[in-house]
């Protein structure tokens, strides 16, 4: 099989065609099938997928005028994007790799600070950042395990190696989709499923669960774990719910949760409950206004307390977000090298520090060629497409970098690789990113699978959901050699 | 054990969606009955606008629209879409108590009556579209039947589908037998419209046959043990579901179980002479206002309780 004419060859990497035009061998099946199927039938297969995730509520709100929001599902991409067993291999270590040397570095920030006085990190880099939280000094933290939940971004460069983008330690999401998503697909395409050996990814709750306990394990035998969310309205809730369902936990708010004497109870019909763990799917400034917002009332007054106290666990750990500030990262490769004596096997994208006058005027003289991102932005707000940009805006960010340098860092502009997506009837490419989800509490476990992020504009490089951006299932291979078997059209569900 | 949020969550979807079924009930009902040119027809619409709380049932306002708001008005505060819309929304925000089989109904429910062709599809065929929701949510309450685990949860949305049941039948039978309206309703076209509002014609039948009286229309929707629309089968359940929830716990004097146990066995030993005798208007204010208590004892029994009383040993 080879590339179709009409598919566009664009500079990037593209996940199923080879530069030369013939199909990957990843892809090759998947390929085959799609060109059985009649544009009309691709056409259905998607209306169903959608409408699928309509009825079973996932969706997030967008709140408009009027007092009513409506309800949007993200949009989902009928191809799934294919990963071959030997690359996911490579990005499992690396994955692992980095977030031992994260959890260690977090220990040592909130600790004795030895990194620091080495050298390694600029103190003012850490203390200084908004995300470095004091009230964490000398807090015991099981395992050491302060990010019990990792979603990393990933992306593939040019020469189709995979860089780390983001290391999201704070509260990431996405989980749920990456589960709905494989639901889906297995229905879409069972026959090709089952011939390409997939990896289930259907574990990550009773894993999830599990790490959860490990955090709480030394002190309560049989640890009653809840999910905290911020309520109905947030746009997630849809993975929060979805959670606490597949772990059988409560889901509780707030509002649900009270602190007493240092114990942390939850309101149920029948009086109070101790709660030993939180799964919070809140941000570090809302959980508890008498340690942080004191304006919060998602959190519940009296949390950090019990935290500092020892008797209730929560995850992730506050204050993680020190060690994925935007600045902080660009050390990461030494940070690993520092704690675990090992080259980092997941690079990092070449990153300028403002803060460094140097590679300030470097950033300043290359505007049309990089990426410039805000420190502290997520969610891909704050932030400057040099090569997409007008000359004005431009003159605004050198403006902003020259005002608060601290405050930016700056990337070449990698054109991420793209993936077969169905658009309006056509297969075209767009550019895909890989969030890939890592638990860790007694131990460290990657689930083989991830979210692949879509940019779903023609030629966009942003595949944040808040800028547009959809989603499409990730298969991991478990192996290279694609199984012989049951062919689609005698495949059952 | 559950979240006390959770409970009054549950207890609400019961509550709703029992308004919801209700009211489309009345609305189809009454376009039903203005399609007959006759006085009864007059009547039978009449008797349904003033159950549905339209202020001017005798006023010139067209039936159609008054069913038509009935059904998709956001500013009337026990619309069907706003019942459904607040099921729902109750309902997300108890998702991982419920069955997807469960909420996926609902869901469904809820997206077609609120979608962009819903008036339109109510417009060229408003009893389908009328019927259909019936359905739905028949299909809806069979969900969570056959797919719940019947305990804690499951109870308390019972407690709200027949709690919300007992007023809204006992608002009915007042609108019917103790008001100026009520009066010697006679008529065969009334009469049957009355048991439709409440689904019971056929049940009724099976019991009084087609010889039809106001009389034993009160007493078949006021004291029938097997019938799940009367009240006494719904104050029976009340009774049944609170004692359960109320079993082991230490509960002061506002133990909603004793008020439901109270008001079931006034049901229980009552009969249609006395009503008829004293008139229906007593006990059915009666019913209305023991619901009303019950639903206060029960949040501040499970729900809203002061927490200095309620911590573990």
């Amino acid at each position: 099989m080879r590339r179709p004419d009409d598919y566009p060859v664009g500079l990037a990497y593209d996940e199923m065609f080879a530069a030369s035009g013939d199909t990957r061998p990843n892809y090759q099946l998947l390929h085959n099938r799609i060109q059985t199927l009649e544009a009309a039938e691709l056409a259905d297969r998607q209306q169903t997928l959608e409408r699928s995730f309509l009825l079973q509520g996932i969706t997030f709100t967008v709140y408009g005028a009027g007092d009513s929001g409506t309800e949007r599902i993200i949009p989902t991409d009928l191809f799934p994007r294919i990963i071959p067993a030997a690359e996911w291999a490579k990005i499992e270590k690396g994955l692992i790799q980095r977030l031992k040397a994260l959890n260690v570095f977090l220990a040592d920030i909130y600790g004795e600070q030895k990194i620091i006085s080495d050298g390694i990190v600029p103190r003012d880099l850490i203390l200084g950042a908004p995300s470095y939280r004091r009230q964490m000094q000398h807090l015991y933290v099981p395992h050491n395990a302060y990010v019990n939940v990792c979603g990393s971004d990933l992306i593939r460069g040019e020469n189709g190696d995979f860089f780390v983008l983001e290391d999201n330690l704070r509260v990431p999401s996405g989980v749920s989709y990456m589960l709905a998503n494989r639901e889906a697909a297995r229905r879409t395409f069972p026959g090709t499923f089952f011939q390409a050996g997939v990896k289930p990814v259907e574990r990550y709750p009773d894993l999830l669960l599990a790490t959860l306990k490990s955090m709480a394990g030394d002190f309560r035998p049989n640890p009653q774990v809840v999910v905290l969310t911020p309520g109905v309205y947030n746009s997630a809730y849809y993975e929060h719910a979805y959670l606490a369902r597949l772990m059988g936990v409560p889901l509780v708010e707030g509002r649900d949760l009270a602190v007493h004497d240092d114990l942390v109870y939850m309101r149920t019909t029948a009086g109070l409950r101790r709660v030993d763990v939180i799964y919070r799917r809140v941000d570090d400034d809302f959980i508890d206004p008498l340690a942080f917002r004191r304006d919060s009332s998602l959190g519940v007054a009296g949390l950090f307390n019990a935290y500092r106290a020892g008797k209730v666990v929560i995850c992730n750990a506050p204050g993680t977000g020190v060690a994925d500030d935007k600045a902080v990262y660009a050390y990461v490769p030494a940070i690993i090298k520092y704690y675990l004596d090992e080259d980092e096997i997941l690079p990092n994208v070449k990153t300028f520090l403002c803060r460094n006058p140097s590679e300030l005027s470097h950033v300043l003289a290359n505007l049309d060629k990089l990426v410039v991102k805000a420190v502290g932005a997520s969610g891909g707000y704050g932030m400057l497409v040099g090569p997409h940009a007008s000359a004005a805006e431009r003159a605004e960010f050198a403006q902003a970098l020259k005002a608060d340098p601290d405050n930016y860092i700056a990337q070449p502009t990698i054109q991420l690789s793209t993936a077969p997506c169905l658009v309006d009837g056509h297969i075209e490419p767009r550019h895909v990113d890989l969030r890939p989800f890592i638990l860790s509490g007694d131990k460290v476990v990657v689930t083989p699978g991830a979210l692949t992020r879509v940019a779903l504009k023609r030629g966009s490089l942003v595949v944040n959901s808040s800028q547009g951006g959809g989603s499409k299932d990730t298969w991991v291979l478990s192996d290279d050699a694609p199984r012989t078997g049951r062919s689609e059209e005698e495949a059952a569900p | 054990m559950m979240l006390a949020r959770v409970a009054d969550s549950l207890y609400w979807i019961g509550r709703y969606v029992e308004r919801a079924e209700h009211l489309s009930r009345l609305a189809s009902v009454m376009l039903n009955a203005t399609l007959d040119r006759t006085d009864a027809g007059t009547q039978a619409a009449q008797l349904a606008r003033a159950a549905i709380g339209d202020p001017e049932p005798a006023g010139d306002h067209n039936p159609f629209e008054a069913a038509r708001d009935l059904v998709f008005d956001r500013e009337r505060s026990d619309s069907v879409v706003v019942s459904l819309s607040r099921a729902r929304e109750n309902a997300r925000q108890v998702r991982d108590q419920i069955t997807t089989e469960t909420w996926e109904r609902l869901n469904l429910l809820f997206l077609r009556a609120t979608g962009p062709q819903a008036e339109h599809a109510f417009n060229s065929n408003a009893p389908d579209f009328l019927q259909e929701i019936i359905a739905d949510l028949h299909l809806f309450k069979g969900a969570a039947d056959a797919t719940m685990s019947h305990g804690e949860g499951y109870r308390f949305m019972l407690t709200g589908v027949h709690l919300e049941r007992a007023q809204l039948i006992s608002r009915l039978l007042g609108v019917c037998f103790s008001g100026a309206q009520g009066q010697g309703i006679d008529d065969h076209l009334a009469l049957v419209s009355i048991l439709r509002m409440a689904c019971a014609l056929e049940p009724y039948l099976r019991v009084y046959t087609a010889d039809l009286h106001a009389r034993n229309i009160l007493e078949f929707l006021l004291f029938d043990e097997e019938f799940p629309r009367s009240i006494r089968y719904a104050t029976a359940r009340l009774d049944e579901h609170l004692t359960h929830l109320s079993t082991g716990r230490e509960i002061g004097r506002g133990d909603p179980s004793r008020l439901a146990g109270r008001l079931n066995a006034r049901l229980c030993y009552t009969d249609v002479e006395d009503v008829e005798a004293g008139g229906a208007s007593a006990i059915l204010n009666s019913v209305e206002l023991d619901c009303t208590g019950i639903h206060q004892a029960m949040f501040e029994t499970f729900v809203a309780y002061p927490l200095e009383m309620r911590l573990p040993a």
